[in-house]
């Protein structure tokens, strides 16, 4: 139980990543070196999913 | 699971209960097979076809409905548009950001590409792998492979910067300018297929230097089953001091399982695939262990070019133990047994080329090289075994001949015409070693 407690501690800090990475898309997507970056930390975040966020598909 | 758990990469997964687990396989199934469905051309008419769309799919049952595809199917994908992948591309071509190709030795190559995500995804795989087998930040890893358009250990690579070791890569370099490297950064571990790993203690020793003395600690093995087999493994543990790691990944489908410290079976990373082993005869799904079947892979988490139900043709079977590190995926037994094109009848019985190899690996008065050819004379099947004794024993070969012939007798229920080449003049192999040749099929 404090596993799962922390896995959806733990998504919500994921999401909270996520939606920064949106955000600051919005802000600056128009510039190359923000655009791009984004790219690879959206990938990162993906994996931080793939390890943690999908074992709340089964919690 | 425990808090602290620090022989996993990720305890949560590796560790998960295994109703939960297969719940998640599930899941994931249900959700790469969506988005191949709404974003592969290839895969929705291949689905539409079969009759057979997303919300048909309820149960882990059900997923034996979903059509199958194979290389040749890769292949055909790629003469559509997009160039050079084809209609089975699921994201925009701009998207892409890697280019891997198989080598090409069964027909034309396979195309692959990835996305940064998925080559994140591919690194991630690897980092299951590599922590398991022990690497940390303190090793210094040297890769002596090619660098170039075949995906070999480029994803070892970036797994091993995740966890934090120095990577050194071996990339243009000789076998001698290799050791000498290793030797020089004093590296801790290497990984390589077993013939190269063979190849490079023969070289180390004809330069003066004993491997054991380099400092090597562990070796990571992959493109061919030889680190599954005792006798192969025991040979390289032996020529190098370290202890050895199989794992198994193909390019169009990613790095699927490995072997922990414990060196058993390959654990199955069940979190990022699901592997089904079909009875070639019967086309049902194995779940007893120690039966050999086909396996049949899904890479759950892999997006621009999705690999969903991939009839890979390689044999394998599920181990009939648990493994005592105490990761819940499942172990598959002696690695990649065969392709099932290469496990063939001669004379009427089945055959497996590793069980030549491990015969001819038990042997310390031969040398790591050996070949097999099967001819037909008449409706007669011959196997000829090519073989190179060590020097230094040559005295002995006849005693040498009949052990081999009564082991390879007790192994696999044949009989050999077994021909002895001089030391050395059997081919090398740097990369995958082509040994079983069935002159039959030409």
């Amino acid at each position: 139980m404090i596993i799962d407690d922390k896995i959806v501690k733990i998504d919500e800090k994921i999401r909270e990543i996520k939606m920064a990475a949106d955000e600051i898309e919005k802000l600056g997507g128009y510039i190359e070196a923000i655009k791009k970056n984004l790219v690879r930390l959206r990938a990162s975040i993906k994996m931080l999913e793939l390890n943690v966020s999908d074992i709340k598909m089964v919690m | 699971m425990t808090e602290n758990s620090s022989i996993y990469w990720n305890p949560l997964l590796e560790t998960m209960d295994r109703e939960k687990l297969r719940n998640l396989q599930l899941k994931k199934f249900k959700r790469i097979f969506e988005w191949a469905y709404y974003n592969s051309p290839f895969y929705k008419k291949l689905y539409k076809d079969a009759g057979i769309e997303p919300g048909d799919i309820k149960t882990y049952e059900d997923i034996k409905r979903v059509p199958k595809i194979d290389k040749g199917m890769l292949r055909n994908t790629q003469n559509k548009e997009p160039f050079p992948y084809g209609d089975i591309l699921a994201v925009p071509l701009t998207e892409i950001t890697e280019f891997r190709q198989t080598s090409g030795t069964t027909g034309t190559p396979v195309y692959q590409a990835d996305t940064w995500q998925d080559w994140e995804w591919w690194s991630e795989c690897w980092a299951y792998i590599l922590y398991a087998q022990g690497y940390r930040d303190t090793d210094r890893l040297f890769l002596p492979f090619g660098y170039n358009i075949f995906v070999a250990f480029w994803a070892c690579h970036y797994a091993a910067e995740k966890l934090g070791c120095e990577v050194v890569p071996g990339g243009v370099l000789d076998t001698e300018a290799r050791i000498l490297k290793m030797q020089e950064l004093k590296c801790t571990a290497f990984a390589a297929t077993p013939t190269y790993v063979l190849g490079m203690a023969d070289t180390a020793k004809k330069m003066g230097i004993d491997p054991k003395s380099i400092g090597i600690k562990k070796i990571t093995c992959a493109g061919e089953p030889g680190a599954s087999i005792p006798t192969t493994r025991k040979r390289i543990e032996d020529a190098w001091g370290a202890k050895v790691y199989d794992h198994i990944g193909a390019t169009e489908i990613g790095a699927w399982s490995y072997m922990c410290t414990v060196q058993k079976g390959l654990h199955v990373n069940e979190a990022f695939f699901l592997v089904e082993i079909e009875d070639t005869e019967t086309g049902e799904i194995i779940e007893e262990p120690m039966k050999n079947g086909k396996m049949i892979i899904t890479a759950f988490d892999r997006y621009a070019k999705p690999c969903i139900r991939f009839d890979s043709k390689d044999v394998i079977r599920w181990a009939d133990y648990d493994c005592e590190c105490g990761r819940t995926f499942r172990c598959i037994d002696g690695g990649v047994i065969g392709r099932a094109d290469d496990i063939t009848k001669v004379k009427g019985v089945l055959l497996a080329p590793t069980a030549i190899e491990e015969v001819v690996r038990s042997f310390e008065e031969l040398s790591d090289e050996y070949e097999v050819i099967v001819t037909k004379k008449g409706d007669i099947d011959d196997i000829i075994l090519k073989i190179e004794i060590k020097p230094g024993y040559e005295s002995r070969q006849e005693d040498i001949l009949k052990k081999l012939r009564d082991h390879l007798r007790v192994k696999t229920n044949l009989g050999y015409k077994i021909e002895m080449h001089p030391y050395g003049s059997l081919p090398r192999y740097a990369l995958k070693a082509k040994r079983f040749k069935d002159l039959r099929k030409h």
